[in-house]
């Protein structure tokens, strides 16, 4: 004999088994209260159906992930030795520096792409408006402090910027699945964005220029902190830039 | 985009992205503010992509992209200080009180219910506990109750009458926006 309780827990119920369906059959026909019950349960879930507003993701952030995915590795360091070793053929020592030197550099640069493209996806959102300064600053030593209590680290900045890279602020930015400090810097109308973050368990490089998308990409470690610096500003502007912060 | 279509690591992203306005659907619900939604959803995308080679093919996607993201709130709500989990932590649900006798009214009572307005709904929604919003949401997604229970970390036993309750409490909750 089914009780109250374990009657209401069964009106939720689209998919009994037939036994179990007939038996809460049976109590209702019985009940007046449960069957009151099925009723309001059943405008409850109307009205949810019908009236509750549903949030769907907005475009940019579908293109954002469309981006970011399509770049992606599921296991990224396995998955990166495994294409080097199907990339570069079996011989002597020396041939395979060889055939390492001739690869072409878009293949060399394979392992950074997918942090070079989150990188530029950073940056956009920062030209988009989509990613405000949260504090607008030219000082480095009102900027610096500010990421304090936002981030899991002290971002190191080298650099407090000058006349021909202004510093302009900093916001919080997020890298994948982690927060970064991002700084934005100018040279004449070019905007440039400095990202700081802890590269735990990614393959961040130790040095490397990439292009994406037109935009020019440095990427550094120092110490147990990973930088990006992007722009679309020519890279030997870029690279005195990365000069001074590193 | 996703290059090839027999890429299995391009043919797995279109299928993930597939439920992203579900994902952020409840991410919405979870956070307070759109922008803390997009960053949840993004980390939730993230870590499925990160561990992709670990999802069952022929098990529910959608319900294991729910529980990524739930998982991902979770650890962000511990790292503030919060444990939506612990007891005590005025985040759980109590029991809601046996309503048959008031639900013995006639129409009337119904006919409120219908002129509730979206807000209000959403209002009364936000009001109750983490886990009570989440399992009623995660119904209205409908995923079975073996799946709720994966993404909610229960049996499944317990989803049915968590359920009930957290419904219970809406319908109370709702009581509060009659007549406005």
């Amino acid at each position: 004999m089914m009780d109250h309780g374990r009657a209401r827990e069964l009106l939720l119920d689209q998919r009994l088994p037939p036994e179990l369906q007939r038996e809460l059959d049976a109590h209702l026909a019985g009940c007046e209260a449960c069957r009151a019950g099925q009723v309001a349960e059943r405008e409850l879930t109307a009205l949810l159906e019908e009236k509750l507003p549903q949030h769907p993701a907005s475009l940019a952030l579908k293109r954002r992930l469309a981006e970011r995915m399509g770049e992606a590795r599921f296991d990224a360091p396995a998955a990166a030795s495994r294409r080097a070793r199907r990339l570069v053929p079996l011989a002597a020592a020396a041939a395979v520096a060889a055939a390492v030197a001739l690869l072409p550099l878009a293949l060399r640069n394979r392992s950074a792409a997918p942090l070079a493209a989150e990188a530029v996806s950073d940056h956009l959102r920062v030209l988009e408006g989509e990613l405000p300064l949260q504090i607008v600053s030219s000082g480095i030593h009102e900027v610096k402090p500010w990421f304090a209590g936002r981030l899991d680290f002290a971002p190191v900045i080298g650099f407090a910027g000058d006349s021909d890279y202004p510093l302009q602020g900093g916001a919080v930015a997020r890298f994948l699945d982690r927060r970064a400090a991002l700084l934005a810097y100018k040279r004449r109308e070019h905007r440039i964005s400095l990202l700081v973050l802890r590269p735990d368990g990614l393959d961040w490089p130790a040095s490397r220029a990439v292009t994406v998308r037109g935009f020019h990409l440095l990427l550094w470690r120092k110490g147990d902190l990973g930088y990006a610096l992007i722009s679309d500003l020519d890279e030997r502007e870029l690279g005195a830039l990365a000069a001074k912060l590193r | 985009m996703f290059g090839s279509g027999d890429d299995p690591r391009a043919r797995f992203g279109r299928d993930a992205l597939a439920w992203v306005d579900a994902l952020h659907n409840l991410a919405r619900y979870l956070t307070r503010s759109d922008a803390d939604a997009d960053d949840l959803v993004q980390e939730a995308y993230a870590r499925a992509m990160a561990s992709a080679g670990r999802f069952r093919a022929g098990s529910n996607l959608k319900a294991w992209l729910f529980r990524i993201l739930r998982n991902a709130w979770l650890d962000h709500e511990r790292r503030r200080g919060n444990d939506p989990a612990q007891p005590g932590s005025g985040l759980l649900e109590a029991d809601a009180p046996d309503e048959s006798a008031e639900l013995l009214r006639d129409d009337l009572e119904l006919t409120w219910l219908r002129r509730l307005v979206a807000a209000d709904i959403e209002d009364a929604l936000r009001k109750l506990s983490e886990e009570a919003r989440t399992v009623i949401l995660l119904d209205l997604e409908d995923l079975r109750d073996e799946e709720i229970a994966e993404v909610m970390g229960c049996s499944a036993g317990t989803v049915k009458s968590r359920l009930s309750r957290a419904r219970a409490t809406l319908r109370r909750e709702l009581r509060a926006y009659r007549g406005r």
